[in-house]
């Protein structure tokens, strides 16, 4: 008895112990950094200050935010029109492949993703091999290179965050009730009418989460942009980074960084209540 | 997260070497940049002094300096700012005076490279190795090769050109153009130069200041602002490649060992210093990086091949025309707001 609630009391404390010396207080330092001065000698200044989140709704870095939630908004459509039906298929196979299946969608994740970043490289560039290919084929008559476009930055952000996309729809699929489907048909329901009013609706859990797990990530991304896109653009990642370490203003960063963990903030809480409504919802029709 | 991670990081290092300081002497604790020393000169240095080395590394100065910051100075004691850090960490009481006389090889310096506006009397630093920006250009594809900045912005490089991802060298090349020094500080020329990029931007194909000599090589690219250092390797590799110092002069920094001003091990700091000084050793860094040793001593020893090269050892007219970038200060605020306009209205 006492020695389970030792126990519970050492796990609850460790963790407790862990996420506020590693989580709230780092937060609690930017939140307050804020509201500070900026310091050429100090980095910072003791004054309190708002001037940091007014230079903040400059419509400058209202631009930069804009062309960051474009391009985290496109890698997420893209993501969930390519995720979809592949977990959709993966999920309904019957074979006894499907467990090695599921694991060829997750390999890719034991390499790190700026090395799978530069590998894309090797696949877009004017002397890669898709360009190559193409010649061979007697397609194309001189070298195309994909590199440095907009398009080239949606394939890289596609490519790492897929599996993110897939995994929670695989799991939303594979939860389906069959029998609903089965009795639909047999009231005559189209195929695409099955689709529509029960398939969608009761993976929606899985769109949503699926989302949520490429766009956040995908709004902090900016490495991908720089290494495909050619740096051109400015995105919240790039104006944070700069903030901090090239005109050394903390403050300012730290007031960017909190705008951002809003917004992300804001995102999970709209998650959170519409998943419980979805929730709420699938039971009623269920009962 | 990045950042907290740093954080800790540095906390723990910080934990660590004062640790290890009290331990007693025989120990330094280098902290250089990333791939900046070659291969054996550490062991070599231990084997024949018996010093035992600590050594880290950094990517950026920004990022040296700010982990300097926050341990009080303290943790490390060599490291190797650039020119514009040099001075700025010394106006701000964060190194240690350089003692001359435990440097018996500083003799083997060229004086061209000391006394520099950037550390006056090389008081607080002593340099390691230097090199500069100009223009690599494959004039064979383009049917004509650039001699000055000002020639980037014609419309020939529209699509092909490669600039750095670093705001001061950009700057630094529009300044230039314009007839202004790179360190300017008048928020008027400041704007002009942002102005001048701006209509530079749609002939720019990417920003790349983490290995620029890659697209290059790819051939994605077929002029921009590069390294000489990298310019030599990418030569090296694409025999079409022609590198030149622009006729407005080219952009220059100077990399210097110097002891951070909470340093514990002064000695040991000195003697890893004379050491780099040495000739056979500064000759080793030329041939593994392509940059430019200040070490006269160490120029007799060199190759023909690389003694001769205008691209490592840029002439005496080139040399006259060039800057080396400095601290401005406060001015950094104002540059960085112009290159987020610049990027950001894309």
């Amino acid at each position: 008895m006492s020695n389970s609630r030792l126990f519970r009391r050492i796990s609850i404390g460790s963790a407790a112990v862990w996420l506020t010396l590693f989580a709230l207080a780092p937060n609690l330092l930017v939140l307050s950094a804020s509201f500070l001065t900026r310091d050429e000698a100090q980095l910072i200044a003791p004054l309190l200050t708002l001037d940091n989140y007014k230079a903040i709704l400059d419509p400058l870095f209202m631009r930069v935010l804009a062309k960051s939630l474009y391009l985290a908004a496109g890698a997420t459509l893209i993501c969930l029109v390519a995720g979809y039906p592949f977990a959709y298929t993966l999920a309904r196979m019957k074979t006894r492949f499907k467990p090695l299946l599921l694991m060829l969608v997750m390999i890719p994740f034991w390499t790190n993703s700026l090395l799978r970043t530069y590998a894309l490289i090797f696949l877009l560039k004017a002397k890669g091999l898709i360009s190559l290919c193409l010649l061979w084929l007697g397609i194309i008559d001189k070298p195309v290179s994909f590199m440095y476009t907009e398009t080239a930055v949606f394939i890289g952000m596609t490519y790492t965050l897929l599996p993110f996309m897939i995994l929670p729809l695989y799991s939303s699929v594979e939860k389906l009730d069959l029998r609903l489907l089965e009795a639909a048909g047999d009231l005559g329901a189209s195929k695409f009418k099955i689709f529509r009013h029960i398939t969608l609706p009761l993976t929606m859990p899985g769109i949503i989460a699926g989302c949520m797990m490429v766009f956040l990530p995908a709004l902090g991304m900016f490495y991908i942009p720089d290494l495909l896109g050619g740096g051109k653009n400015l995105l919240v990642g790039n104006f944070i980074k700069n903030q901090f370490l090239v005109s050394r203003n903390w403050p300012m960063g730290a007031a960017a960084s909190i705008v951002l963990t809003l917004l992300m903030l804001v995102l999970v809480w709209a998650y959170h209540s519409s998943a419980k409504r979805l929730g709420k919802k699938t039971e009623g029709t269920a009962l | 997260m990045k950042r907290t991670l740093l954080i800790v990081f540095a906390l723990a290092c910080a934990v660590f070497a004062a640790g290890a300081a009290r331990a007693g002497s025989g120990v330094v604790y280098v902290y250089n940049w990333t791939e900046y020393i070659p291969e054996g000169v550490i062991e070599q240095f231990s084997e024949e002094t018996g010093i035992k080395v600590v050594y880290a590394t950094y990517e950026s100065n920004e990022a040296m300096y700010a982990k300097l910051k926050m341990l009080g100075n303290k943790g490390f004691d060599v490291i190797v700012p650039s020119s514009y850090f040099v001075s700025k960490m010394a106006r701000e009481g964060m190194l240690h005076e350089i003692d001359k006389s435990k440097l018996p090889n500083f003799k083997n310096l060229d004086a061209a490279y000391l006394d520099q506006p950037f550390d006056k009397d090389n008081k607080y630093s002593v340099p390691y190795t230097w090199g500069g920006t100009g223009i690599l250009a494959n004039p064979g594809k383009l049917g004509t090769m650039p001699t000055k900045w000002a020639d980037l912005w014609k419309p020939e490089y529209n699509g092909v050109l490669l600039v750095q991802d670093d705001l001061r060298e950009v700057f630094g090349m529009a300044l230039k153009a314009k007839g202004y020094s790179l360190n300017d500080t008048d928020p008027k020329h400041i704007e002009e130069a942002y102005k001048y990029l701006k209509k530079l931007m749609p002939s720019i194909r990417t920003f790349n200041s983490d290995s620029p000599k890659v697209p290059f090589m790819n051939e994605e690219v077929d002029a921009g602002m590069i390294w000489n250092g990298e310019a030599y390797v990418a030569m090296g590799e694409v025999p079409a490649l022609n590198f030149v110092w622009p006729e407005e002069g080219g952009i220059l920094w100077m990399d210097c060992m110097a002891i951070p001003a909470g340093a514990k091990n002064l000695d040991e700091a000195h003697a890893f210093i004379n050491f780099i000084l040495r000739p056979d050793i500064a000759k080793k860094m030329v041939e593994e990086w392509g940059y430019a040793t200040p070490n006269k001593a160490a120029m007799a020893l060199l190759d023909d091949d690389m003694r001769t090269s205008r691209v490592i050892f840029p002439d005496k007219a080139t040399m006259a025309k060039s800057e080396f970038q400095d601290d401005i200060g406060d001015a950094i605020v104002i540059y960085e707001k112009y290159w987020n306009l610049l990027k950001g209205e894309q």
